[in-house]
C-alpha cells in the first residue's frame, strides 16, 4: 500500500490539531522561522571565524541562509510540542539579537 | 528505507502539496525559464549572430578601442569600468559611478557601448541612469528576456529577487519533503506501473522526482542563495558589520583593499594585461574590470575562465597606470578561504557551465525533468480535488499555465525577430506578446471544460511555433546556415535543429494524446463487457 492511499484511506490515529494550534504553527514555520533565520545570518557575522581571507564570517551566513531557514521551517512543522518549538526558535533568535545589540552598543 | 511515523508523514505530505499550491505556478515559471537560460549564451548567438566573429573573447586591439571610449566619458563617471563579450562576441563595455536614488537606494549612472570584436567599432551608445543604460539594449534582448523572467520575474528590484528567493525556498521544501516522503527511495527510482498501457501519472511524478531529487535540492539551494545574497543578505550583514555601508561590505568581499590617489595618470593598455593573464592562466579572459580609470590609483582586475580540466577560474590584479602585474586572487577575498571556495561552487552548480555544452545539456535535461515534476505534481494535487468547486480554478490555471507558458515564451521569441525587423522596442513588445499569449491560454483553459483537449491544442500550437521559428528567423533577415558554418558560429544551425526536433516532439505528443483520447472510451466499454 502506498503512502498516499494510507493517508487518504486510514482514519486519523490522533485527534486533529485545533484551528488555533494550526495557525500558531503556520506563524512559527512561516514569518517567525524567516525572522529567526535572518537573525542567525546577521549574528553569524559576529561569532563565526573570519578565516584566512577575513570574509568567512560574512560569506558563510549568506551561503547557509537557505539551509538555516529550511532547518527551522521543518523543525517548526514537525515538532511534537508546539510550545517547545516556540521556545527553541525564540531562544535562538533572541540570543542572536542580544549579540547584535551588544555589538551595536559596544562600538 | 526512510521510516517516519504516520503523523510526520501526513504533515510532510501536506507541506509538499501546499507549497506547490501556493507557489507552484510561479516556481514552474522560474524553472522553465531557467531551463532556457542554461543555454542563454547560445540563444544570444543564435538570435543575433555577427557577420565576422573574433576567435578570441577579448580580441587584440580592444585596449585602444576602450581607451577611445574612456576619452569620450566624463572623468567623474570613470569610477568603475567593466567589459565582457555577449551575443556574437560583441563586447559590452560600461563606465559608471555609484549613486543613491531619491529613496536612498544604491543606483548607477554611466555610459555603455557595444564594440564589434572584428572592426572594434563602437555602437549603440547609451548614457544616463540604470534605466537609460538598459533602454535600447538590443544586442542581448532575447536571452535577457528569459534571464530576467528567471531571475526576478520582471518584478522591480529588490522585490523580484526576494520573490524568486522565496520560490527557491519553496522548491527546497518540496525537494526535502519529497525525499522524506519516499519511503522506498531506491525501489521508486525504477517503479513504473502501467495500467491499461497508460503510465500511472503518480508513478511518473514519483520516478521523475526521485531521479531529480539531488538536482532539485542543489538548484533550489543555489538559486535561493543567488536571489537573497544581494537583495537581502548583503544589506543585512552590512547593517550589522559595516554600519549599513554596503559599498564597504562589497569591497571586503572582493578583497581588493581600497586605495585613494586621485591624481590624473594615463591608463596602461589593457591588451598587454589580457595577454599576460592569458599566458598565466592558460585560459581565456572571462571579464575585465577597472577601478578609477585615468587616475594614479587605477587598478585592473582580469577574471579568467577555468583552464581545461579545472572547475574554477582565477583572477589577476594589475596596476592601472603601469600595467604591472600585482597579484593573483580568488573571486572573493584576497587569499583562498573556506567561504570563498564554497561561494565559487555556487555558480557552476547552478548554471551547469563547468564542462561546456555537455554539462549544460545535462543541466537542461535535469531542469526539464524538474519542470515536469513541478507540473505533474500540481496536476496530481488539483485533479484529485477536481470535484470540489473551490479547486477547479486552480486546476484550470495549472492546465493553462502549464502548457501555455512554453507557448508564450516561444511567441515572445518570435516577437523578438518581428520587432527587430520593424525597428520596434524589443523588450516591451516581447513582454506584451508573452502576457497576451499566457492570458489567452488561461482564458481557453477557463472556458473549455475539457482540460485534455486544451492541453492537446496548446501542445499542437507550441509544436507549430517551434517548427516555424527558424523560418521566421530567416524571413526577418537572419543568416542562412552556410555563412554560419563558414564562420564557425554553430549555435545557429544547432538551435534551429533543436527547435525543429522540439516542434516534432510536441506534435508527436499531441498525436499520442489524441490517440489515447480516442481509445479511452473503447477501453472503458471493453472493461464493462469483461465485467
Amino acid at each position: 500500500m502506498t503512502t498516499v492511499t494510507t493517508l487518504a484511506g486510514d482514519p486519523p490515529q490522533a485527534a486533529p490539531p485545533s484551528r488555533r494550534a494550526f495557525w500558531l504553527r503556520v506563524v512559527l514555520a512561516g514569518p517567525l522561522a524567516f525572522v529567526c533565520a535572518t537573525l542567525v545570518m546577521a549574528g553569524g557575522a559576529l561569532w563565526l571565524p573570519k578565516g584566512a581571507a577575513q570574509i568567512d564570517n560574512l560569506l558563510l551566513p549568506i551561503l547557509l541562509f537557505p539551509a538555516i531557514w529550511a532547518t527551522l521551517f521543518f523543525y517548526a512543522c514537525l515538532a511534537h510540542s508546539l510550545r517547545r518549538a516556540y521556545l527553541v526558535i525564540a531562544a535562538i533568535g533572541l540570543s542572536q539579537l542580544a549579540m547584535i545589540g551588544i555589538h551595536y552598543f559596544a562600538r | 528505507m526512510i521510516s517516519l511515523p504516520q503523523r510526520e508523514t501526513r504533515s510532510l505530505l501536506a507541506i509538499h502539496g501546499w507549497s506547490a499550491v501556493f507557489l507552484g505556478l510561479l516556481l514552474y515559471t522560474v524553472i522553465v525559464t531557467g531551463v532556457a537560460s542554461v543555454f542563454g549564451d547560445e540563444i544570444g548567438d543564435w538570435a543575433n549572430p555577427i557577420e565576422q566573429p573574433s576567435a578570441q573573447r577579448f580580441p587584440a586591439g580592444l585596449g585602444n578601442a576602450l581607451q577611445q571610449f574612456a576619452d569620450s566619458v566624463a572623468p567623474e563617471l570613470r569610477e568603475s569600468f567593466f567589459a565582457f563579450p555577449r551575443s556574437g562576441g560583441r563586447i559590452y563595455a560600461q563606465f559608471h559611478r555609484d549613486e543613491k536614488d531619491a529613496n536612498g537606494r544604491p543606483t548607477e549612472r554611466g555610459v555603455v557601448v557595444d564594440i564589434d570584436p572584428r572592426t572594434l567599432q563602437m555602437s549603440n551608445r547609451r548614457e544616463g541612469d540604470e534605466d537609460a543604460m538598459n533602454d535600447d539594449d538590443t544586442v542581448n534582448a532575447l536571452p535577457d528576456f528569459f534571464v530576467n523572467l528567471h531571475v526576478r520575474l520582471h518584478v522591480p528590484e529588490p522585490w523580484g529577487l526576494m520573490l524568486t528567493g522565496v520560490l527557491g525556498l519553496a522548491m527546497l521544501v518540496a525537494a526535502v519533503s519529497g525525499f522524506l516522503l519516499h519511503r522506498h527511495l531506491i525501489r521508486e527510482l525504477f517503479t513504473l506501473r502501467r495500467r491499461k498501457k497508460l503510465l500511472s501519472a503518480r508513478d511518473a511524478h514519483v520516478v521523475a522526482g526521485s531521479w531529480n531529487l539531488v538536482f532539485s535540492f542543489v538548484l533550489a539551494f543555489t538559486g535561493s542563495f543567488f536571489s537573497f545574497a544581494t537583495s537581502f543578505g548583503v544589506p543585512v550583514l552590512a547593517m550589522v558589520a559595516f554600519n549599513g555601508d554596503q559599498q564597504a561590505a562589497f569591497e571586503t568581499f572582493v578583497g581588493n583593499p581600497p586605495v585613494n590617489d586621485p591624481r590624473p595618470a594615463p591608463m596602461a593598455n589593457l591588451d598587454a594585461m589580457i595577454v599576460d593573464a592569458t599566458r598565466r592562466a592558460h585560459a581565456e579572459t572571462f571579464f575585465v574590470s577597472v577601478e578609477h580609470w585615468g587616475r594614479a590609483d587605477a587598478r585592473a582586475t582580469i577574471s579568467m575562465l577555468p583552464a581545461e580540466g579545472e572547475v574554477f577560474g582565477t583572477t589577476y590584479v594589475y596596476d592601472g597606470p603601469s600595467g604591472a602585474y600585482q597579484y593573483e586572487k580568488p573571486p572573493l577575498g584576497r587569499v583562498p578561504s573556506f567561504g570563498g571556495n564554497l561561494f565559487s561552487l555556487m555558480a557552476p552548480l547552478h548554471f551547469g557551465n563547468f564542462a561546456g555544452v555537455l554539462s549544460k545539456a545535462a543541466w537542461f535535461a535535469l531542469g526539464f525533468a524538474a519542470a515536469y515534476v513541478a507540473l505533474s505534481g500540481m496536476r496530481l494535487w488539483t485533479q484529485r480535488r477536481i470535484d470540489q468547486p473551490a479547486w477547479r480554478p486552480l486546476a484550470q490555471a495549472v492546465n493553462g499555465i502549464g502548457y501555455g507558458l512554453p507557448l508564450a515564451l516561444i511567441v515572445a521569441s518570435a516577437t523578438y525577430f518581428v520587432a527587430r525587423a520593424l525597428d520596434a522596442d524589443l523588450q516591451p513588445a516581447m513582454m506584451r506578446m508573452f502576457l497576451i499569449t499566457l492570458g489567452a491560454c488561461l482564458l481557453a483553459s477557463w472556458l473549455v471544460r475539457d482540460t485534455a483537449r486544451v492541453a492537446q491544442t496548446l501542445l499542437i500550437l507550441t509544436g507549430a511555433m517551434l517548427l516555424g521559428l527558424p523560418a521566421l528567423r530567416l524571413l526577418c533577415g537572419g543568416p542562412t546556415w552556410a555563412p554560419m558554418f563558414a564562420t564557425a558560429q554553430f549555435a545557429v544551425p544547432a538551435l534551429d535543429t533543436v527547435l525543429v526536433i522540439g516542434g516534432l516532439a510536441c506534435l508527436a505528443g499531441a498525436y499520442r494524446t489524441a490517440t489515447r483520447m480516442r481509445r479511452a472510451p473503447q477501453t472503458l466499454a471493453l472493461e464493462r463487457v469483461t465485467e
